[in-house]
C-alpha cells in the first residue's frame, strides 16, 4: 500500500467513525503500523495531516505505532522478527522476506504486515450549542 | 450524549479497522457481484508496452461471438486504450486514475455499477501498467493474467515474485522478437514456474493473432466447457 493510499483511507475511517458519534472534534489518532506495509511514519504523518485539512479531525494529534515483521517458517517451524530493509526503491525491487534461523523463504507473515486505524479521542457535540 | 460527559472533555473511541483487510474485503464484494450476475471476470497485469490491449482486442476477436463481453480500461490518463478496444465492436469503459498506479477495489466497484452486468458473461480489465503495486491491491477478479514481453527483458519474472505467484495465468509476448531480444522464452517460462509452482503459461505474439487459441484454452474459455470459465477448473 502506497503511504498517500493509507491517509485516504485512515482518515475517511476516522471521519465515518466521528460522524457516527457526532463528534466535534477529533483530537488525536491512533494508528499501529507493520513493518511490511513499508509505509514510512513520517510520510503517512504529513499525508495524513494534507488529508484532514478543512475536516473535523484537522490538526489532531497523530501517534504511530511500529509494529515489527513476524514470521512463521513452514519448514523448521520456528517464529522470528524479520529486519524490513529500509529500502526507498523497494518499488523496483521487493523485499521478499526469509526465515532467519534456516534461510529459506517458506514463511509465513504471522504480524507486521498491517496498518491498524486502532482508536481516536474525540470532543462530542455539547447540547446547548 | 449523557449529561455525565462533560462538553469538552475528550473521550476515547475504539475503532480497530485494519486496512489491508478492507481491501481484500472490498474486492470479495465485487467477486460476489459478478458471481450473483453470471459474469466471469479477469484482470490482465503488465508493464506499459507489454501488449495488454493488444492482447484484450485479440481476446475480444476471438471470443465475441461466443460471449458478451465488456471491457474495463484502467489508465492514469487518456481513453487511446478504450477506443483501440471499441474498435473491436464491445463495450468499453474508460477508468482515469489520475494518477494512481493501480486500479483498486473501490474503483471497480464504481465501474461495476455502471455496466449492465446482466448483459454480459465475460468482463476483461486492463489494470495500470505496473507490476508492483497492483500486486497489493486485488480488485476481485476470477482470474488474473500476467503478461511479460520479452522486450523487457529476461529477468522480468524473477524481478517481480510477488505479482508472479498471485497470478494464474502467464503470458510471455512479443515472442516474434525473441531472437532479437536475445531473451530465451523457454528460460523466462521456467523463471515463471519456478516462482510459482503450477502457473499455466502460455506464449504468444498478440500483434500477429498468435498463441491467442492457446490462452483462451489456459483460461478456459475455449468454449469445450459448460461455463463461461467460472464453474470449473477444465
Ligand atoms: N512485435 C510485437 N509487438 C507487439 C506485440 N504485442 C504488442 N506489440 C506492440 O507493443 C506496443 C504496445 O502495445 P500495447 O498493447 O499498447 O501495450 P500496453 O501498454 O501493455 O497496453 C504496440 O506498439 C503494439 O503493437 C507482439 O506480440 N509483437
Ligand atoms: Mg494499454
Ligand atoms: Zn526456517
Amino acid at each position: 500500500m502506497h503511504d498517500v493510499t493509507a491517509a485516504q483511507r485512515i482518515a475517511s475511517t476516522v471521519l465515518h467513525a466521528a460522524h457516527e458519534r457526532q463528534a466535534r472534534r477529533v483530537e488525536q489518532i491512533s494508528i499501529a503500523l507493520g513493518a511490511m506495509t513499508m509505509i514510512d511514519p513520517d510520510q503517512l504523518t504529513f499525508w495524513l495531516e494534507q488529508v484532514l485539512r478543512g475536516t473535523v479531525a484537522e490538526g489532531a494529534e497523530i501517534e504511530i505505532e511500529q509494529l515489527p515483521l513476524i514470521v512463521r517458517c513452514t519448514r523448521c517451524d520456528s517464529e522470528s522478527e524479520v529486519a524490513v530493509p529500509d529500502d526507498p526503491i523497494y518499488h523496483l525491487m521487493p523485499f521478499a522476506p526469509a526465515c532467519p534461523a534456516c534461510g529459506c523463504e517458506e514463511i509465513e507473515i504471522v504480524g507486521g504486515d498491517a496498518c491498524v486505524v486502532r482508536s481516536m479521542r474525540i470532543t462530542e457535540a455539547s447540547d446547548d450549542e | 450524549m449523557t449529561d455525565a460527559n462533560a462538553p469538552d472533555q475528550g473521550r476515547d473511541i475504539i475503532i480497530d479497522v485494519d486496512l489491508s483487510k478492507r481491501t481484500s474485503e472490498l474486492a470479495d464484494r465485487n467477486l460476489d457481484l459478478l458471481d450473483a450476475h453470471g459474469v466471469t471476470a479477469i484482470d490482465v497485469l503488465g508493464s506499459v508496452g507489454s501488449g495488454k490491449t493488444t492482447l484484450i482486442k485479440g481476446l475480444v476477436r476471438h471470443l465475441k461471438d461466443r460471449y458478451s463481453i465488456a471491457v474495463i480500461a484502467g489508465d492514469i490518463t487518456t481513453r487511446i486504450d478504450a477506443d483501440r478496444i471499441e474498435e473491436e465492436g464491445v463495450p468499453v469503459l474508460q477508468i482515469q486514475t489520475g494518477g494512481a498506479c493501480h486500479l483498486d477495489g473501490e474503483i471497480v466497484r464504481r465501474a461495476l455499477e455502471r455496466l449492465d452486468l446482466d448483459s454480459i458473461d465475460l468482463l476483461i480489465i486492463e489494470n495500470v501498467g505496473n507490476l508492483i503495486c497492483p500486486a497489493a491491491f486485488p480488485i476481485g477478479t476470477h482470474t488474473r493474467l500476467l503478461l511479460l514481453s520479452v522486450t523487457e527483458g529476461p529477468y522480468m519474472a524473477v524481478k517481480h515474485p510477488v505479482m508472479v505467484r498471485q497470478a494464474d495465468v502467464a503470458v510471455i509476448n512479443k515472442a516474434d522478437l525473441a531472437d532479437a531480444m536475445e531473451v530465451d522464452v523457454a528460460k523466462l517460462s521456467d523463471d515463471v514456474r519456478s516462482v510459482h509452482p503450477g502457473i499455466k503459461v502460455v506464449t504468444t505474439a498478440a500483434r500477429f493473432d498468435e498463441g491467442i487459441d492457446d490462452l483462451i484454452e489456459a483460461l478456459g474459455l475455449s468454449g469445450d466447457c459448460c461455463c463461461a470459465g467460472g464453474c470449473c477448473d477444465a
